[in-house]
């Protein structure tokens, strides 16, 4: 994946290209070409933080810090699964229903005020084997039924949600089990439990990605998925797996976002989907698949956090915020991605 | 009913017989309301049990019944207006009209077909929340008898007040929003803006939208914290669902209790909130007395206890008076209302009306 192949192919891609596409990434190319644009969402990152410190030095103070990482913890861990599935140049939009079933068992199990239960950590152990088996249906529907992952998924939303409608009667239950709010409220070394788990959660889908066979495979069934299965690669079962894990990270964070809100509905999970997806690709990313990976969906997730962090800071109105962060999505993706070298934009 | 008429001893002469058939053809003939010996069945429909603000209502509406030793029929159109409005005209048939609605339409459209249809067929019908703004009562009489809903500017202005006074009439505070385009959002704001100008020494630091939701407050309440930091002295949120999603983003920065907050809808994390001094107040619309009431005035109307007719046009349109959850009467409430179940004074008809609604 690494092989660069801009020189063999750039004169006769640019003659395609045009002018709207080819001044950018000439640009881009003059300042130290694709190496850069690697880099670009680490330096749209850091950009963004001296401009927000400029206007408002509370930024850099260790407290806000803090709170950065512990509002990153939950998109971080959701965005570690996604980012698996997108590198397949599948999509999961599964995300919302899988975290609020996740959220809802380990609510329902813990000590809470709806009802007797109280299996203590059991019941986060059930919430992350319930995310992993939600995910692995979305996998066996997606293969065995020849179902696009964008159908599949989309199902298995509905479906989580309406189970924990269901199982929650449509009101919000409470998390009295101490030790899982902890989660939340304990600080180890000064930063919420929380943010240690999300941080684990990344060092694991790092080892994945980067040392193992299943991250491999999963890159390289997004580089080219024909030519992987004629290698010999099973990659049915390299994307049920991919699914599965997937849907394990979504479990966690699941978990954290009941802990962190002590209290768990159906709608948990409401517009985390978009921002999962949007770090995931602001982070440099491909939705096509096999480009980009874990480490690069970590700088996307700082760079979301950040800019909704910097928004409130500098006291833009809460009516415009959004379109400001549309504005940042396409520069971000912009710059990051080699537009010159796309042959058609779907 | 003919059998009672006239078969009632073992001597049955043929004057009885045909008086008795007489009679109860006179009775089959006469509009459905004058048949007073029947008595009507009090229908309620609502969108659904599965939230805790529908299931109360319910059980405000069956106390109602039981108290007044009626049938009591409840409808669910679980978010469907079609269902909804089917479901009732299945009702309006299956009693002949001999029925009592109160009704929270699903959405603002569904209370003209729910309205003509009941006035059609001779019910009586009440209707909460949602009606179209040229739908009136006073032009079905006296079938559509009251429209009740309550008034967003009064209830943001009320915790407005409540919170100022807790941080001590001094301080800045916060304020969360809900779905900005939303008539319940707007008007609690105005309330909230209302207050603000009544007390020139409250800063607002910061509005900001948190849709609703709790997790966007969580993450929205974090942010506002590294901004303003100390200055925040109290927290206004729009509904308690998002200040509870605030109270949880204080309390991972050990200020949960020190900085008080404020919302509307009485939901149970709050109430228990405003037990633990957490949250200054929250203010509901109280959904027992929405269910009973709403059936009570529907069905004195149909016995003719008054004429919707000759009431005011405050009785026919008008907000309620939504119940304040305090540190005062946190206690009484809990016992009251969470532990058990309300008693109401079902015969005080108009006790909770604050106005005529605003055109």
């Amino acid at each position: 994946m690494t092989i660069d192949t801009e020189p063999l192919k750039s004169v006769s891609d640019i003659e395609r290209t045009t002018l709207m596409t080819f001044l950018p990434g000439r640009i881009a190319t003059m300042l130290g070409g694709r190496r850069w644009r690697r880099l670009a969402p680490v330096a749209v990152l850091v950009v963004l933080c001296i401009l927000i410190t400029i206007a408002n030095p509370n930024f850099i103070e260790l407290r806000n810090l803090v709170r950065l990482a512990n509002s990153a913890a939950v998109p971080l861990t959701l965005a570690m699964g996604l980012t698996f599935i997108i590198l397949m140049g599948s999509i999961d939009l599964s995300v919302e229903g899988t975290l609020s079933v996740a959220a809802m068992v380990v609510v329902l199990l813990a000590a809470n005020d709806s009802n007797g239960n109280d299996y203590g950590w059991w019941a986060v152990l059930a919430a992350i084997a319930s995310g992993t088996i939600m995910g692995l249906i979305s996998g066996l529907v997606q293969t065995m039924l020849r179902i696009p992952s964008f159908m599949a998924t989309l199902g298995m939303w509905f479906v989580g949600l309406g189970l924990s409608v269901y199982m929650l009667g449509g009101s919000a239950i409470r998390l009295n089990e101490a030790s899982i709010r902890d989660l939340a409220l304990h600080r180890f070394l000064g930063l919420p439990l929380a943010v240690w788990v999300a941080v684990g959660a990344f060092v694991l889908a790092a080892i994945i990605q980067y040392h193992t066979r299943l991250g491999r495979h999963i890159l390289a069934i997004g580089g080219d998925e024909d030519v992987t299965k004629l290698s010999g690669v099973n990659v049915t079962r390299v994307r049920i797996a991919a699914f599965a894990l997937a849907g394990f990270f979504f479990g966690i964070a699941g978990v954290l976002a009941a802990a962190q809100l002590g209290q768990s509905h159906a709608v948990i999970g409401d517009g985390r989907l978009f921002a999962a997806v949007t770090a995931v690709v602001v982070g440099g990313t491909a939705l096509t698949g096999g480009e980009g990976g874990v480490v690069n969906t970590l700088i996307g997730v700082l760079i979301v956090t950040v800019l909704a962090n910097g928004m409130i800071l500098l006291g833009i109105s809460p009516y415009i915020q959004q379109t400001v962060q549309g504005l940042m999505i396409i520069a971000a993706v912009a710059l990051s991605l080699d537009r010159v070298r796309l042959k058609i934009v779907k | 009913m003919k059998d009672s008429n006239g078969l009632v001893s073992g001597r049955v002469s043929r004057r009885t017989v045909m008086l008795g058939a007489a009679a109860g053809a006179a009775t089959l003939a006469m509009p459905n309301i004058l048949r007073a010996a029947d008595k009507p069945t009090l229908v309620t429909s609502i969108r659904s049990l599965s939230n805790p603000y529908h299931a109360v209502w319910k059980s405000g509406a069956e106390a109602y019944a039981k108290w007044a030793g009626l049938e009591h029929v409840t409808l669910v159109s679980e978010g469907n207006s079609e269902k909804g409005i089917a479901d009732i005209k299945a009702m309006l048939a299956k009693t002949n009209g001999n029925m009592v609605l109160n009704s929270d339409p699903n959405d603002t459209p569904d209370a003209r077909p729910i309205v003509e249809a009941c006035a059609k067929a001779g019910a009586y019908v009440v209707t909460q929340w949602n009606k179209p703004a040229d739908l009136h009562p006073k032009d079905f009489n006296p079938n559509y008898v009251s429209h009740i809903e309550f008034d967003g500017i009064a209830s943001g202005k009320t915790i407005a007040e409540i919170l100022f006074k807790t941080i001590g009439g001094k301080g800045g505070i916060v304020a969360l929003g809900g779905l900005i385009s939303t008539t319940a959002a707007i008007e609690r704001k105005k309330g909230l803006d209302a207050a603000l100008a009544a007390n020139p020494d409250i800063k607002l630091l910061d509005f900001q939208v948190a849709n609703w939701k709790s997790t966007e407050a969580f993450d929205l309440m974090g942010n506002l914290l590294t901004r303003f930091g100390d200055d925040i002295k109290g927290i206004w949120a729009a509904n308690d669902d998002m200040g509870s999603g605030a109270l949880e983003a204080l309390r991972a920065e050990n200020l949960a209790g020190k900085v008080p907050i404020v919302g509307v809808d009485g939901i149970k994390t709050a109430v228990d909130a405003v037990r633990t001094g957490e949250f200054a107040c929250t203010i509901t619309s109280d959904p027992f007395w929405q269910g009973g009431m709403g059936l009570a005035i529907g069905y004195n109307a149909k016995i003719g206890k008054f004429d919707p007719a000759k009431e005011p046009p405050e009785h026919r349109e008008f907000y309620g008076k939504a119940v304040l959850i305090s540190h005062d009467n946190v206690e009484e409430y809990y016992k009251t209302n969470v532990e058990s179940k309300p008693e109401m004074d079902w015969n005080d008809l108009w006790g909770r009306v604050t106005g005529a609604i605003r055109a």
